[in-house]
């Protein structure tokens, strides 16, 4: 009893607190709209003729602000609450995607070379994140040695339990902790974040995603090593690790002490910020969009939508991290192998009985992998958006992973590490791969043949385009969509908020907790109501953002890392680490 | 000749190098190591940690690994008989609640002297127990 009132008590908390958050959030977008509607009744906003210079910094933000959203605003009579929503949303843009999009999506001025004519509707640039992550991607599959495609079969038995002692140190199973770290990583970028790779990319996009995926897998072995490597084991037999950890006592080895403190510091803050974006506003955005996609097919004009899904997600997610109600949040994560297992048979079925389109659709997506068609942006954008989706979905390169792996219990972390390597294969070759297969077969982005899915594409609105592709096939598979939906988005919020939390106790200390989680849950609401392509640039820049200190750092230390591997390796040709030779089992 | 015959004396143990100076200096205080209460304060654990959503850690077991820790630590002929205690919670608000509970008549805290930044944002346990305690503390420089 004193359980659920203690629960109770910090609900209500919350509640005030969020309602705080709410109207603090309010003025300080009030502020930025009066400045906002100042400038939009200057019609010629272009004319040298700024209007006081104090304005006009401010007057120049928003203008671009509008720009953006000029081509589908209609000027159509808004409610006061869509009025509202829009406000919020504008402020969002403003002071957190664009200066983001202006340091991460710096391009290096290859954007002039992009194919210019007709429509543009994708990155035709290289973006120097996207870049980053690929040349990160290809020196540790070349430094480790092809680790991805040599330590594959290992991998599997590791995680069957071959290999587990349960007098190793730590809190879970090789299996336990990568079905801990797909909770997370399995979400709407696998749903909704490829539909709108293939809706901007084209079908060509899937195997860019594939290759990611393949390069992801040397990445996420490294950054798992070496989150097992400087885990910290406290005496009550808990274990923390992760990027934070190994930047700073990692690189302290190196005597990089003080870079080793800026990149975990830098590290820590940044996924606090992905930890909203990535692994909150995005989840509930998408899965939203799914679910009101599927509803205004039945109730056609339904309505608010956003904002009950919004209350409820709030509440359910608010139970958990505040209330600490445990039972909710271990049914979520362990619900989630048998939603992904559900996900990939429903999109195997819709394979199978297109059975005859699958030759074709891979033969469509290698063509188009490498084409010049401008509608996708050239070679370039394709390969771009491609990337973009597969990071975004398995996460290799930003370092989040490691949080989750270094629990698990071993004396070897090496063997920890080539567990993780199955997470981008899971997570992007298999799951991922059925995704785009289906999108790509039911030709729902084509754009030509489905003219409605144009507006889900250009509001990168991927979750409508996945249950459209669903709905095509069979009348009710949308409903189970939702619940695949809701149930990743949730168990993806709930490990998110974890590796958010991890990180505001590295930097503030863990008595201020409660903090973090209530401005988590202001997060969960404001997905619900900002639009999908604001959330999916923030997104984007905050999770990719963490991939720069963690992959500096892993390039850093990666002698010390190969020289482990080739130590675990050797003894593990010559039978050493069997269970029978080294704990006499069996 | 102990200073304080017959009292029990707290001494907070973080498992830093400061807990065993803090303990040897307790030990010269008492007239036998019965009289330590050695506590240790884990932070309470997330219910989004993977050990507690795979039910392999909860706050026994945890108690039971942090027991053994200190007994571990403190094996030490000397320290014979000591009192291993472990709390969860707040470190500042566990200290000084259990020197309350166990009628403690000193506290013995290392004070590590966080400086900057972290003293700004995390403050210090030393400072918080000298603040709160309803019995005599004595603060060790580190």
């Amino acid at each position: 009893m004193p359980k659920i009132r203690k629960a109770l008590t910090a609900f209500s908390i919350t509640t005030l607190l969020a309602i705080v958050f709410y109207v603090a959030l309010n003025a300080a977008i009030a502020q930025t709209t009066e400045q906002d509607t100042a400038g939009n009744q200057q019609p010629a906003e272009e004319s040298p003729d700024p209007d006081g210079g104090a304005q006009k910094d401010a007057n120049n933000k928003t203008d671009d602000a509008n720009q953006g959203g000029e081509e589908t605003e209609e000027p159509k009579k808004l409610s006061a609450w869509e009025k509202q929503i829009k406000r919020i949303d504008d402020w969002f843009k403003t002071y957190l995607v664009e200066p983001s999009n202006a340091f991460l999506g710096f391009d290096f001025g290859t954007g002039k070379f992009s194919t210019e004519n007709g429509k543009k509707r994708s990155d035709t640039s290289v973006p120097f994140i996207v870049a980053w992550l690929l040349a990160g991607g290809v020196f540790f599959t070349l430094r480790m040695g092809f680790i991805n495609v040599r330590a594959f079969w290992h991998a599997i038995r590791l995680t069957k339990g071959d290999y587990d002692d349960p007098a190793e140190q730590g809190e879970v199973s090789h299996f336990q902790a990568l079905s801990s770290a797909l909770s997370a990583t399995v979400g709407l970028g696998n749903i909704a974040g490829v539909a709108i790779a293939v809706g901007l990319g084209g079908p060509g996009a899937v195997f860019w995603m594939i290759i990611a995926g393949i390069f992801g897998m040397s990445l996420k072995f490294a950054e798992c090593s070496m989150g097992q490597i400087y885990r910290k084991i406290a005496p009550d037999g808990t274990v923390s690790g992760g990027p934070m950890r190994y930047l700073k006592d990692g690189l302290a080895e190196y005597r990089l002490g003080a870079i080793g403190f800026v990149l975990a510091t830098i590290y820590a803050f940044v996924c606090l910020f992905a930890s909203f974006a990535g692994g909150c506003m995005f989840q509930v955005n998408q899965s939203m969009n799914a679910i009101n996609a599927q509803i205004l097919e039945v109730a056609p004009g339904a309505k608010y939508v956003d904002l009950i899904y919004g209350g409820i997600m709030v509440v359910a997610v608010g139970l958990v991290i505040i209330g600490g109600i445990k039972r909710i949040a271990t049914a979520a994560s362990v619900i989630v192998p048998f939603m992904c297992g559900m996900y990939v048979l429903v999109s195997l079925y819709i394979l199978l009985t297109n059975s005859d389109e699958i030759g074709p659709a891979f033969g469509t997506i290698f063509r188009s992998a490498f084409t010049m068609e401008s509608i996708y942006g050239g070679f370039v954008g394709v390969m771009v958006i491609g990337i973009k989706r597969a990071v975004f979905s398995n996460e290799a390169g930003t370092g989040s992973a490691s949080i989750a792996h270094s629990a698990a219990k071993t004396d070897e972390p090496i063997s920890e590490g080539i567990v993780a390597l199955l997470e981008p294969f899971i997570d992007t070759i298999v799951v991922c791969t059925m995704t785009g297969l289906v999108i790509v077969i039911t030709g729902v982005f084509d754009t030509e043949t489905n003219p409605a899915m144009a507006t889900y594409i250009d509001a990168q609105n991927g979750a409508a385009l996945t249950t459209a592709a669903w709905r095509s096939q069979v009348p009710w598979f949308p409903w189970l969509l939702c619940l695949a939906v809701v149930l990743f988005a949730f168990s993806t919020m709930i490990s998110w908020s974890y590796y958010g939390e991890r990180c505001w106790s590295h930097l503030f200390g863990a008595r201020t907790s409660l903090v973090y989680r209530i401005i988590f849950l202001g997060f969960v609401f404001l997905g619900a109501v900002a639009t999908a392509t604001n959330v999916v640039n923030f997104s984007d820049n905050a999770l990719m953002a963490l991939a720069i200190p963690n992959i500096v750092g892993l390039v850093l230390m990666s002698g010390k890392l190969r020289g482990k591997l080739d130590d675990y390796w050797t003894r593990y040709k010559n039978g050493e680490l069997e269970p029978a030779t080294k704990y006499g089992k069996k | 000749m102990p200073w304080l015959p017959k009292k029990t004396v707290v001494v907070p143990v973080d498992f830093s190098d400061n807990s065993l100076p803090a303990m040897e200096a307790a030990l010269e205080l008492v007239a036998s190591p019965g009289e330590i209460h050695a506590i240790y304060v884990m932070a309470e654990l997330s219910e989004r940690d993977p050990g507690v959503i795979w039910g392999t850690i909860d706050d026994a077991k945890r108690t039971q690994n942090a027991k053994e820790s200190l007994e571990k630590a403190f094996s030490d002929a000397k320290f014979q008989g000591f009192t291993p205690v472990v709390r969860i919670g707040d470190p500042g608000n566990e200290i000084v609640e259990y020197a309350q509970d166990a009628g403690a008549d000193l506290i013995v805290i290392p004070s590590r002297g966080r400086t900057g930044l972290d003293y700004l944002l995390l403050g210090s346990v030393a400072e918080r127990v000298t603040r709160l305690a309803k019995c005599p503390v004595l603060v060790l420089r580190g």
